[in-house]
């Protein structure tokens, strides 16, 4: 890959604050975020539970649940011509980006599939909201090709479901005429195609992602699927656009660990396929080893280091990262854990949020927040210790 | 390539046969049913409309005697005060039942659909308001609540059935509330929306399919629930008026003549028994039918 596009930036996120407005108090999740995604990198985001690497996830895709409030901060993303505030566009517009350009991965596949829908009807969601017109094209060349062959009378219907997804394709909103013309029964017939183009569409995505037997899958619903498969139809979903960022909220958490290591080889090579991004979201070291290029470590809201992930595991700097890094269970050591406990939110430690655990709080860490530091290139570290 | 032999939705349908096939009592429900619909379909052949009778729901005076006259053939279950003839009127009070039941239970399925939808969806401020409406409804007690609206309303069909939709749709509000409450907590919704789906077809395709079964099951069990309210405030006075094919007004009708006198006290046990049975067994099959949909349709029910 060339140099230019390697380093260009895709996602910049600045100076996120989310806060959510719970009956205890507001708990500060994200508070003062900065992130920058490369162009076909992974970057693995890792922390404990409840350190805010899922709502920063959340926070790009714009999704946020309620009580949680984006407060201020950028979110920007570069778009072929352009750069785009995330956090300033329209709903409607949002939702064409979200799937088409970001779409993520969720930790539970079973979850995050609907149970009373199929595979097919589920990935092929996705397509027809985002790629009705390239299957209504292909639809149409095939129609092109029946109408030569065909004799008068079927040329004649032919001709008329030519006319039908001409204007689907053309129509981007819903259409009242159309969603009409799908209800009436005979004459909605005319779906078929559509339908065999989309099946077509999902075998060859659930062949990508190396399901074995992708037709049988088809027809199945999310409960006859084991977690491994369906965590492959929900990456099939989540690709199904070619999304240029993917969003992977721990999606082998909850699997065990041979399919753990199968999905984790299965998304590093769809992303050397796909030259996409990949936001990595995990608490587990190994994994970070194995797949990110750079890695970001949260603690309490905010990302204390950013660096490579040779580095991190080499010369971990802040000293949440050392202690987090000497806590990983090994062979013939004595366990070391992290003393005390993670901080609540809602009342977060002033100062640096790390300071009642760190071995190496110094006075000032409890009066102000620490600076992000440039250390080496590349390699930020928000800690007192490391003060220019 | 190996292709399915059977769709999904044949397979769901085969699957609802055999579940139905287990248990005889939905199956009474559905025949108790499927009969009552047969009787309002075939009223004018099962009890022929008398002549010079312009309105068939308005029964004919067979003469003027106040005292019920008992089954005889022509009058296959009797006649009650007045001279109406109870046969007629049960049959026909079929069509009125329906009618009370479906439409009172359409429109309370359609506001409290919309009412638990948004409150449910989009909580918040309209939640709030949404909600203390529907609390000040249940605040009063459903049946006279119900008689205090037709009473503004002037007495007839049409204001018993606007009255129980005004007091039936809270209930329905708050548990397609609660269902979506608990469903869009679910990943899945989450998925969706990171698709770029739009919160109308988050709320119809992902949401609502997966909260409405409840409510299906608490329609069906309350289209006969209905039918006792519409036949109570029948019975009391503020339904159609006097002579009006619907079985609260027959029994209505036979208030007068449950006893008859010390030597034969049940003496005009027709006048009430016919619509009573009308009116129980409609209640018990629609009872059973909503037992029989909720084997059907709850998924934490079914065992594969």
């Amino acid at each position: 890959m060339e140099k230019t596009i390697e380093s260009r930036e895709l996602l910049d996120v600045k100076d996120l604050y989310v806060n959510f407005y719970t009956y205890a108090g507001v708990v500060e999740a994200i508070d003062g975020v900065n992130l920058l995604l490369k162009q076909g990198e992974t970057l693995g985001l890792v922390g404990e539970t409840g350190c805010g690497k899922s709502v920063t996830s959340l926070s790009i895709i714009v999704l946020v649940p309620p009580p949680g409030v984006i407060e201020k901060g950028d979110i920007l993303l570069q778009m072929e011509d352009r750069t785009i505030n995330l956090l300033k566009q329209k709903d409607r517009a949002l939702m064409k980006i979200r799937g088409e350009d970001i779409s993520m991965v969720f930790q539970d596949p079973r979850g995050a599939l609907n149970p009373v829908y199929t595979v097919t009807q589920q990935v092929g969601e996705a397509l027809l909201l985002h790629r009705k017109e390239e299957l209504c094209r292909r639809v149409l060349q095939e129609l092109e090709r029946d109408i030569s062959e065909a004799n008068t009378f079927k040329r004649f219907i032919y001709k008329c479901e030519k006319k039908i997804y001409e204007k689907m394709m053309n129509t981007r909103e819903r259409s009242a005429s159309l969603s009409a013309l799908s209800k009436i029964p005979f004459v909605n017939r005319y779906q078929g195609r559509l339908r065999n183009e989309i099946r077509k569409e999902v075998v060859r995505l659930l062949k990508t992602m190396r399901i074995a037997d992708p037709e049988r899958v088809l027809d199945m619903y999310p409960h006859e699927l084991s977690g491994g498969m369906a965590q492959r139809v929900v990456i099939a979903m989540a690709l199904s656009c070619d999304p240029r960022l993917l969003l992977a909220d721990e999606p082998t958490t909850n699997l065990d660990v041979t399919i753990q290591a199968q999905i984790l080889l299965l998304i590093k090579e769809l992303k050397e396929q796909m030259e996409s991004t990949i936001l990595y979201v995990t608490h587990d070291l190994g994994v970070v080893a194995e797949i990110c290029d750079r890695v970001a470590v949260m603690y309490g809201g905010n990302v204390v280091e950013i660096t490579d992930t040779f580095t991190i595991f080499k010369k971990p700097s802040h000293p949440y990262t050392q202690d987090l890094l000497e806590a990983i269970p090994r062979p013939g050591k004595e366990f070391k854990s992290i003393r005390g406990e993670v901080p609540g939110l809602i009342n977060p430690p002033k100062g640096c949020r790390y300071h009642p655990r760190c071995s190496k709080a110094m006075p000032i860490c409890a009066l102000s927040k620490p600076q992000v530091t440039q250390i080496e290139k590349g390699h930020f570290v928000m800690c007192h210790l490391y003060k220019t | 390539m190996k292709a399915r032999t059977e769709s999904p939705t044949i397979k769901e349908l085969k699957f609802i046969l055999t579940r139905i096939k287990k248990s005889p009592l939905s199956i009474i429900g559905i025949v108790v049913i499927a009969f009552f619909a047969a009787v309002a379909l075939l009223c004018p052949i099962l009890a022929p409309v008398p002549e010079g009778q312009e309105d068939p729901y308005v029964l004919t005076h067979f003469g003027w005697t106040s005292e019920p006259q008992p089954p005889s053939p022509e009058h296959l279950f009797g006649t009650a005060q007045w001279q109406y003839d109870i046969f007629y009127g049960c049959i026909w009070g079929t069509r009125t039942a329906f009618r009370i039941g479906i439409i009172v239970v359409a429109g309370n399925l359609i506001i409290g659909l919309i009412v638990g939808t948004l409150a449910g969806y989009y909580s918040g401020v309209i939640d709030e308001l949404l909600m203390r409406l529907t609390d000040i409804i249940w605040a009063f007690p459903g049946l006279l609540l119900a008689m205090a609206f037709v009473s503004v309303m002037g007495p007839s069909l049409d204001s018993i059935v606007l009255a129980l939709i005004l007091v039936g749709w809270p209930s329905y509000a708050r548990v397609i509330r609660s269902e979506i409450l608990r469903v869009k907590q679910e990943d899945y919704v989450e998925a969706a929306k990171a698709i770029g789906c739009s919160d109308l077809r988050v709320i119809t395709r992902h949401i609502l399919i997966n909260s409405i079964y409840p409510i299906i099951i608490m329609a069906s069990l309350d289209t006969g629930a209905i039918v006792l309210s519409a036949a109570a405030l029948s019975f009391l006075g503020l339904g159609p008026p006097t002579g009006y094919a619907d079985w609260g007004q027959m029994i209505s009708l036979s208030r007068g003549f449950i006893y008859k006198n010390a030597q034969d006290p049940l003496g005009y046990w027709f006048t009430w028994t016919y619509p009573g049975i009308f009116i129980f067994t409609f209640v018990l099959g629609w009872n059973l039918l909503g037992d029989a949909f909720r084997d059907i349709l709850d998924p934490t029910l079914r065992r594969r």
